[in-house]
């Protein structure tokens, strides 16, 4: 696969490389991506496949299968994509087009919520709002006398408000970014014409930015449409039902088929939308962004209303993320629901089981399945980062160097298509390929081997991206005046290409793994009880109600997302010293 | 042009006392200068000088810290009220050196939208955009988007959007810094020709002391925030009041040379330049030679310097030879190449008495 990465002379001595590895890669992006779609379509469309379907669309049971499922897909979908631009364009503007004070600190802030993963907003919201419906213990509000109704506590509005919360910061990191190349001058040539301040908003400002609006609503969207741990969480329990919870339930139950039908028509359902947001901006003229004079963007005065926005924006940030992670932290440490900050015990971590507590249960760092979780997920983590990026480096150079020949384009093609196909569909269309032998080769359902390959093809093209821009870093200028200086292939390796792509590399790799630590929607699926990962162990304690050891263990892989982008950005800096 | 009669006596622009601070930095000092209506001003000096910071204040985009700027004997902006008047009201129009096309906009929608901000109904915009659109020879660009338009033809769109609402005040920010050296010339034409088409009071900051020479009426030479000299461009070329304008402005500019009193010579090294009187009784001087008062041909009686060819360029049918003596740039006109190698020795003739002579502190004393 290195082979690929290499400059022309290695390439003169080994001549076969220049076909060899274009079609190596062919295939293993076909078997890694078409594979399993083509399979998964294929199955459907045997004869008990097309019973599923007919279940599925048009039968008694469609209404509970597809339509209700539907209906509630498209509500979150919709409600969770307007919050989003909402929120996200808010505190866009605050942060970029405003003099509000704070403005460093805000702008983290509101990056920071897309790093949780949802489930632990999820877990946190259980932790606060569950009330007595379902039995079991309440909710902190509810055990303090604070009746908290059912539609606070279960179904769709915590749903709607869960996944907000999460995925309002992927919306501000687009917009920040768009608002923040639009140049002052732009701005002040709008001021120059006496147009007031709404109306350059309006006029000026929000058509410049368009592209980022559509394509934060339409990533919102999928996001809120694929998302599986939410809604199983806080819909599930009162049986609300979305058509990623349906695909996980009909493949738990061994309705595989169904299961299958409903992964094609949830790719469907988002692709619709990735396909019309793409149509909206694609190929209109209006949308090319010409740069202003670089940088400088104009602040408006707020005014008297300084303050007041700056808390707003403040108790948001603090909301989506503080929050969330002081209470998981604070539940794993209290035996009460009510009580989350008093008679702190470390029994959930570290408790040596067999009392009256948690039915008797060790804590999680004496569990010997956690363990061998923890293990496994960060097994999982470390493996997939390198098998997707150096694949990703592969495909990246090979698209690059031949750019605009048929071959580039499929490979860029396949390498971006996991990108549209929601997680848990993803998982399910791997469980229709290997899920039973394939000629000599054994099934790979439960095993390692099954997680590695789902989780490092669904990450492509994240790790093609970062390749892309890795090999972009690294002009081919910079190469050929290493080659006149006269260093030979190795040596303009070592001095300048790795130096220039670490960092590139690095934080591909720490995206990768930090995906995988948290990701629930693909393992879901995948991870069984011979290969346990943390989020898939998180996930199972929260459905069975054992609500301390769920958050201890969010807080567990919290913990290690953190250190793992701490440990990049050290890396980066010491690597590369020149940038600071 | 100007829509709004205004007594003959009162300054277009009038900037009294005028400063701007940025924390501890000073950009602009106690500034006052002023031109009458129809005046062509041009504000040209090295970047950092303040001359983008006083083109700001006069748009209404910065208020100044002190001091104020009066448009037709009306304040507008002070020290103490900040921005008095926004720029609409101001009638001013400014041209962007990015040019600052709205990119979601047609070029007609771009010269539209402001008429349409300032309440113009549909058939007045309509026509005036075409007007605009003419007046700047771009009519077929009318539907195009800006990033469909070569940077010449957005050059023109941006001037055209700015001249639409009529403003009295034009004001240009480095417009044709962003072009390549033919279509700058081409469009300092096109400026002068809209400048006289239109009668408006334009100021126009560059760096290029070219353009100061060819297009202004008034020329101010901007230094750290202050101005140098301020008057007609043939003025500051003919007699520059410091050391920095007297290098600044000519093509080639003049050649400065330290000297100290000897006796009844002022000399360079060993070299008497000029008689000792020129110094007016101080120590050291610096005499102002122009380039065509050194040449590489012997003279009888003249002084001769010691110098080291660096380059030569030919120049309306002469050479334009570079040399240094020390540390010290000079430029010489000779009738034909030198025809030797850079770094070699050349002989530079002193013609003539100097143009002019500065203290030290770069002041003129004659």
């Amino acid at each position: 696969m290195s082979a690929g990465l290499i400059a022309p002379p290695w390439r003169r001595r080994l001549p076969a490389t220049r076909h060899v590895l274009p079609l190596v890669l062919i295939v293993v992006a076909g078997v890694l991506v078409v594979g399993p779609l083509a399979r998964i379509l294929l199955v459907t469309l045997t004869p008990s496949g097309l019973g599923a379907w007919a279940d599925v669309l048009a039968s008694r049971l469609s209404r509970n299968l597809w339509w209700l499922p539907l209906a509630n897909t498209l509500i979150l979908g919709l409600g969770v994509s307007a919050g989003c631009l909402l929120l996200g364009g808010f505190t866009a503007w605050l942060v970029v087009l405003t003099d509000a004070p704070g403005r460093r600190i805000l702008g983290l802030l509101h990056t920071l919520p897309f790093m949780i993963p949802s489930f632990a907003a999820a877990l946190a919201w259980g932790t606060l709002f569950r009330n007595a419906r379902l039995g079991g213990s309440a909710g902190y509000f509810e055990a303090n006398g604070l009746a908290v109704p059912d539609w606070l506590a279960w179904g769709i509005v915590p749903v709607l408000i869960v996944l907000v919360a999460h995925y309002y910061s992927l919306a501000f990191t687009i917009i920040a970014a768009a608002l923040s190349s639009v140049g002052a001058d732009l701005v002040e040539a709008a001021q120059m014409t006496g147009a007031r301040r709404p109306r350059i908003l309006f006029g000026i400002i929000l058509p410049v930015v368009t592209p980022a609006l559509v394509s934060a609503a339409s990533l919102t969207l999928a996001g809120a449409v694929a998302n599986f741990a939410a809604p199983a969480l806080l819909g599930l329990p009162v049986r609300m039902q979305t058509l990623s919870t349906r695909i996980f339930g009909m493949i738990e139950i061994g309705q595989v088929e169904r299961g299958f039908v409903l992964a094609l028509l949830l790719i469907g359902v988002s692709g619709i939308f990735l396909f019309l947001s793409d149509r909206l901006v694609s190929g209109r003229r209006a949308f090319v962004t010409v740069t202003g004079k670089g940088g400088r963007t104009r602040r408006f005065p707020l005014g008297r209303w300084r303050w007041p926005l700056l808390a707003v924006g403040l108790a948001l940030g603090i909301l989506t993320t503080v929050m969330p992670v002081l209470v998981l932290a604070a539940s794993s440490l209290a035996p009460q629901a009510g009580a989350l900050f008093s008679n702190w015990t470390t029994h959930f971590w570290l408790g040596e089981g067999g009392g009256q507590m948690a039915q008797g249960q060790a804590g999680i760092l004496r569990n010997p399945v956690l363990i061998e979780a923890l293990w496994n997920t960060l097994k999982l983590g470390v493996v997939v980062a390198l098998i997707a990026m150096v694949l990703g480096l592969a495909l990246a150079h090979t698209i690059t160097r031949r750019k605009g020949t048929v071959l580039a384009n499929v490979l860029s093609q396949l390498a971006f298509l996991p990108l549209l196909v929601p997680s848990i569909a993803f998982a399910a269309a791997y469980i229709a390929l290997f899920g039973r032998p394939i000629g000599p080769l054994p099934s790979l359902y439960g095993s390692f081997a099954l997680l590695v390959i789902a989780a490092a093809a669904h990450n492509l093209p994240y790790a093609v991206q970062a390749g892309r821009s890795v090999l972009g870093q690294i002009a081919g200028d910079l190469e050929e005046s290493a080659r006149l200086a006269g260093a030979g292939a190795l040596r303009r390796m070592w001095a300048i290409v790795i130096p220039l792509a670490i960092r590139g590399l690095l934080a591909g790799a720490i995206l990768v793994f930090v995906k995988m630590v948290r990701d629930l929607s693909l393992v879901v699926l995948l991870s069984t009880v011979a290969t346990p990962v943390l989020s898939m162990v998180a996930y199972r304690y929260a459905s069975e109600g054992f609500t301390q050891f769920a958050n201890a263990i969010t807080v567990l892989i919290l913990v290690i997302c953190l250190a793992a982008s701490l440990v990049a950005q050290m890396l980066q800096a010491r690597v590369q010293r020149w940038k600071r | 042009m100007i829509p709004v009669p205004h007594p003959v006596d009162d300054d277009a622009i009038r900037i009294s006392g005028l400063s701007q601070r940025f924390g501890d930095f000073t950009a602009i000092h106690d500034l006052t200068l002023s031109v009458p209506p129809g005046a062509f001003l041009v504000l040209v000096g090295p970047s950092g000088c303040g001359k983008s910071t006083l083109l700001r204040m006069l748009a209404g985009l910065d208020a100044p810290t002190g001091g104020k700027i009066a448009f037709m004997g009306r304040t507008v902006s002070s020290g103490a009220g900040g921005v008095i008047v926004d720029p609409r009201a101001r009638k001013a129009g400014l041209v962007f050196q990015s040019y600052a096309l709205w990119p979601h906009m047609t070029v007609a929608g771009n010269i539209g939208w402001p008429l349409k901000v300032a309440g113009w109904d549909r058939a007045a915009r309509e026509a005036r955009i075409a007007e605009v659109l003419s007046l700047l020879a771009i009519a077929g660009l009318r539907d195009r988007y800006p990033a469909e338009i070569s940077g010449g033809q957005q050059q023109r769109v941006a001037i055209a959007r700015t001249l639409a609402p009529k403003p009295a005040i034009l004001l240009f920010d480095e417009p044709l810094s962003n072009l390549d050296a033919k279509l700058r010339i081409e469009m300092r034409g096109e400026l002068m020709r809209i400048h006289r088409a239109t009668g408006a009071t334009s100021v126009y900051v560059t760096h290029d002391q070219v353009e100061a020479m060819t297009m202004a009426s008034h020329v101010a030479v901007m230094n750290r925030g202050r101005v140098e000299q301020f008057g007609p461009p043939l003025d500051l070329l003919r007699r520059p009041a410091t050391t920095f304008v007297a290098t600044f402005l000519g093509t080639p500019p003049g050649n400065l040379l330290p000297v100290r009193r000897a006796g009844d010579w002022l000399v360079h090294g060993e070299v008497r330049l000029a008689p000792a009187a020129l110094s007016q009784g101080r120590d050291e001087v610096q005499l102002l030679y122009r380039a065509e008062q050194l040449t590489t041909t012997a003279e009888a009686g003249a002084p001769v310097l010691a110098a080291e060819f660096a380059e030569a360029a030919p120049m309306a049918g002469r050479m334009m030879v570079t040399a240094t003596v020390g540390r010290l740039r000079l430029s010489a006109i000779t009738a034909d190449p030198p025809g030797i190698a850079p770094g070699d020795a050349i002989a530079l003739t002193v013609l003539g008495a100097p143009d002019a002579v500065f203290a030290t502190n770069g002041e003129r004393i004659d």
